[in-house]
């Protein structure tokens, strides 16, 4: 019995001398959804193109529940992907763009019917059926896209920033219902994006991929809280990173040495001797503007910029070293404040807040 | 009205007067240089001739004269069917040679190797049709190069009698026809959005299926305007099935030439030119009707 859907073993890809994947070992479970996260370029397309079979490896298998189907020609794998600019056969309806992938095979035409009528139930497409493709909306078109790779009964489906191409507020819609789907059809969905929202607010597990390698792997919660490198901290949330060196550590509380200043951690899973040099990160939305009373740690900075976002405000300050440092609050809280630029302001954070990284392990 | 205060307005960078001012030399050179002398020909075909001298006028004369022998003594009827045919398959036989030539060019070369085949495809272009279609008769008579050669080789017994048939005319018609059916052919497979062959294959289409039921159906337009461009080219040909095809090809009508050549004889010989003009008349409604047939078939969306 295959528990794994599909398990990438030391994938290598380079064209000549430029390396786009490497050493990319990866398991998806039966029924997971998964989320291929990172910057333009860190090679997540090409990754999902290398599992479709529209690219080829230099090196690696790719194994589609338990079966090797590295050497396999696309048109035989069964992989469907719900691609970014949705791809659909402009010369076809709705109707036979979804029945596409049935009519190849032979099916008897009650059976392409049937199928295609449970798929437009499923996707909500019943009244579109007869609609040519210019016709729909963005969001009927990757709804039609869905249905179209879905039709085959696949056991994974490749999804490539498939929500690139909507409004903002349909996006946050069509989250809700891709999941949904997922779990409902008990199927892996494998999903490329450069959009934090989309990876945690779905995902099983999200991979963090840079420059065709993989970063860090793990549930929304642990990449959020525990990222595993400087890239991982920079790419995902707003962080603060501060560079300093282990001056105390007594099992319990360790004090790092930082040029902004004395910060101080509580132990997790690692220890830190005396002398180890660390990253720390702090979250810019756990830092406070210090309001009197008592805190674990404290840094001067001077208020340089501020920023609405929605019903944010980020704070881009800077320490008298000459770093940057951000800060997030509600707004309606910063509203009351009303803190002028270029005032000097002390920054307070709890102890449990400081994030201790590993030096890059990934470093050569 | 109430509103009436309100008044429409252009767009304030509105500049029809620019389009229409682009448009005009195209339009009186139409005017002027196509559409007046064409309906003067038509016009024409209704005048009669009295005593070597033409009369104005509105007589059906010409057609009924031309309809009654149209299978019999002139043989118009047998003439036009020939036409058809050799057009009908030149037509087919250059859609069928340039589209894999196009496909090859549009999806297998180099980018940057494209453009110089495009221009060595279109370059027969540069020289006169007139003598390409000398240098194909030197090159395809009995004693000619391929004849001579495929002779020594031993590929053939006897020289093979491609000059003066309909295959001649077919060829020369075909080295004409190529270069712009490739060009069409090569920018409506250059038009296919090329993620949509990788989402046939990933759906499970092989070669096959994507050529058929992807590449095929979206360069229809294409496939069909090129094939209408063709189809009137050969009919209005005179030259290939003069100088290659003998003027009076063999035919299952016995020899017979091509309802293009039949009208410049006509024209040469006989002093009604009313009725000559008649009978490019019906040459042109064949063509127009060519030109709605197509229309009908070049949709993309089913």
């Amino acid at each position: 019995m295959a528990t794994h859907d599909l398990e990438l073993v030391n994938i290598h890809k380079s064209y000549g001398a430029v390396t786009v994947l490497q050493a990319i070992n990866l398991r998806v479970q039966a029924g997971e959804f998964i989320a291929i996260m990172g910057p333009s370029g860190c090679g997540k397309t090409t990754l999902l193109r290398v599992i479709a079979g529209l690219e080829g490896v230099s090196g690696g298998r790719v194994l589609l529940q338990g079966q090797d189907i590295t050497a396999l020609p696309v048109n035989r794998r069964n992989t469907p992907l719900v691609w970014q600019s949705f791809a659909l056969f402009p010369h076809l309806n709705v109707r036979q763009n979804i029945a596409f992938g049935l009519t190849l095979t032979g099916f008897a035409r009650p059976e392409i019917e049937r199928r295609v009528g449970e798929m437009a139930v499923m996707l909500n497409l019943e009244s579109l059926l007869e609609r040519r493709i210019s016709q729909l909306s963005g969001g009927q078109k990757q709804r039609v896209a869905i249905a179209r790779s879905l039709v085959t009964k696949p056991n994974i489906l490749l999804l490539d920033e498939p929500m690139s191409a909507l409004d903002p507020h349909l996006r946050v819609r069509m989250q809700g219902e891709l999941k949904r789907l997922q779990q409902t059809l008990g199927i892996s969905f494998f999903y490329v994006t450069h959009n934090q929202n989309e990876a945690f607010s779905m995902a099983d597990r999200v991979v963090v991929m840079n420059q065709g390698r993989i970063e860090q792997i793990g549930s929304p919660a642990e990449i959020y809280n525990a990222p595993a490198s400087h890239f991982v901290a920079e790419f995902v949330g707003n962080n603060n990173l501060f560079d300093g060196e282990v001056v105390a550590n007594d099992g319990q509380t360790i004090q790092i040495r930082c040029p902004q200043g004395l910060i101080r951690a509580t132990v997790r899973q690692r220890s830190h001797p005396v002398g180890d040099r660390v990253t720390v990160v702090v979250p810019a939305d756990r830092l406070a503007i210090a309001a009197g009373g008592a805190a674990d740690n404290r840094l001067q900075a001077t208020l340089r910029a501020k920023e609405f976002i929605g019903s944010q405000v980020i704070y881009f300050l800077e320490t008298p070293t000459g770093h940057e440092v951000k800060l997030i609050q509600q707004q309606s809280f910063g509203d009351s404040m009303q803190v002028p630029v270029n005032t000097e302001l002390e920054l307070v954070w709890q102890l449990e807040n400081t994030i201790l990284l590993g030096e890059r392990s990934l470093d050569p | 009205m109430a509103n009436s205060t309100v008044k429409p307005t252009k767009a304030p960078n509105d500049a029809s007067w620019l389009g229409a001012l682009c448009l005009a030399p195209a339009v009186i050179y139409d005017t002027l240089l196509f559409l007046l002398p064409l309906i003067f020909l038509v016009w024409i075909g209704f005048w009669t001739v009295d005593n070597y001298v033409m009369v104005p006028g509105f007589s059906l004369a010409n057609y009924s004269d031309i309809f009654q022998q149209f299978f019999s003594r002139s043989r118009y009827g047998f003439a036009m069917g020939q036409s058809l045919w050799v057009s009908a398959t030149t037509t087919l036989l250059a859609v069928v040679l340039c589209y894999p030539f196009a496909m090859a060019l549009a999806f297998r070369v180099p980018a940057r190797w494209q453009r110089l085949g495009i221009l060595l495809a279109i370059a027969p272009f540069w020289s006169s049709y007139i003598l390409r279609l000398y240098a194909w008769q030197t090159l395809l008579n009995q004693e000619g190069l391929i004849n001579s050669l495929l002779l020594q080789v031993g590929l053939i017994q006897a020289p093979m009698e491609i000059v003066f048939t309909q295959t001649g005319t077919r060829i020369g018609l075909l080295h004409y026809l190529a270069p712009i059916m490739i060009l069409i052919l090569y920018l409506a497979l250059k038009n296919i959005d090329t993620t949509l062959l990788g989402a046939a294959q990933n759906l499970g289409a092989n070669r096959w299926q994507v050529f058929w039921r992807v590449i095929l159906p979206l360069t229809r337009p294409g496939v069909v305007y090129s094939a209408v461009f063709a189809m009137i080219i050969s009919l209005g040909d005179v030259l290939s099935g003069i100088i290659l095809g003998g003027g009076t090809g063999r035919s299952v009508f016995g020899s017979l030439p091509l309802f293009s050549t039949m009208i410049l004889n006509e024209y040469a010989a006989s002093t009604n030119l009313p009725r000559t003009a008649a009978l490019a008349t019906l040459l042109i409604v064949i063509m127009v009707l060519v030109l709605l047939v197509g229309n009908q078939f070049s949709h993309t969306e089913s």
